[in-house]
């Protein structure tokens, strides 16, 4: 029954090889942890989504930058309502198909699977905002000093509760 | 991405990670983790599977609820149905750091150890 996911199915040589030198790299870190604080069905849930998806009304992220220079990513982030849907969207990150978030957003930021959730009383609320950044970042320490503090203090004044992830 | 989640969770959040990578998310620490077998961008499943899609987001909020042991990890159960290899669009610009090794392969050596030239 149990199956072990394979990483590098879907993944090509070059990058297979890139991957598994940068996880040489790492090494075991003490993990934190902050256990849910009510039972799903009450909690208020938001998703952070690394595919540099924004609103068509809001700031692109930076291509120009990274085109210029392709060791450069941009660190910034952008606030998603659960309104929203591929239509009021684009997605900027250069390494991902951008007609995926055309054809389908819930493939990467699943708002509309988590309000129906919702409506099935499954999980508390859906947030107000979700968040999206760009997942190429081989130097990750500006967003992590300026954009996830952010996000971190919008996740506050919004009392959310728990967090999905969805790298891009 | 796993950086961001463990800055989340320590500042008070409960998070998890669904990631079709999990041996490079699982190599920086974080608290909960669900691996899916699904291509890089669909993370989710196919564009309009609503009940695929249900089915695995479902999944990993039962497993947000249920893992009560930091860097815990999943294996989800899904089959990936689509074409083995989902191909962008004809003309779709690849990523600049791909033509930049490619026009100077030396610095190939660079992009594996993240060792990221200083301006």
């Amino acid at each position: 029954m149990a199956r072990k996911v394979d990483s590098y199915r879907f993944i090509g040589g070059m990058t297979k090889r890139m991957i598994k030198t940068w996880i040489k790299m790492e090494n075991p870190r003490e993990i934190p942890w902050t256990p849910l604080p009510k039972p799903l069905r009450d909690c208020k849930v938001a998703l952070l989504s690394s595919a540099a998806i924004a609103l068509k009304t809001d700031r692109p992220f930076d291509q120009e930058g990274e085109r210029r220079n392709p060791w450069w990513g941009d660190p910034s982030y952008r606030v998603i309502p659960r309104t929203a849907t591929g239509e009021d969207v684009r997605l900027y990150h250069l390494h991902v198909d951008p007609t995926i978030v055309e054809r389908d957003l819930n493939c990467l930021l699943p708002l509309q699977r988590l309000v129906e959730l919702e409506e099935a009383s499954e999980i508390g609320q859906v947030a107000d905002s979700h968040y999206s950044m760009m997942g190429y970042l081989l130097q990750p320490e500006t967003a992590l000093r300026e954009s996830i503090p952010a996000i971190i203090e919008h996740m506050r004044d919004e009392e959310v509760d728990g967090l999905i992830l969805v790298p891009a | 991405m796993g950086l961001a989640q463990r800055e989340i969770e320590a500042a008070g959040f409960s998070t998890i990670i669904l990631s079709s990578i999990p041996d490079l998310t699982a190599s920086v620490s974080v608290p909960r983790l669900a691996a899916i077998e699904y291509p890089l961008g669909y993370t989710l499943g196919r564009p309009n599977d609503v009940q695929d899609q249900t089915a695995v987001l479902r999944a990993v909020l039962q497993a947000l609820e249920a893992m009560e042991t930091p860097g815990e990890v999943v294996h989800l159960p899904f089959e990936w149905s689509g074409p083995e290899k989902p191909k962008p669009p004809e003309g779709h610009e690849p990523p600049p750091i791909v033509g930049h090794v490619q026009r100077h392969p030396l610095q190939l050596r660079r992009l594996l150890t993240r060792d990221v030239p200083q301006d």
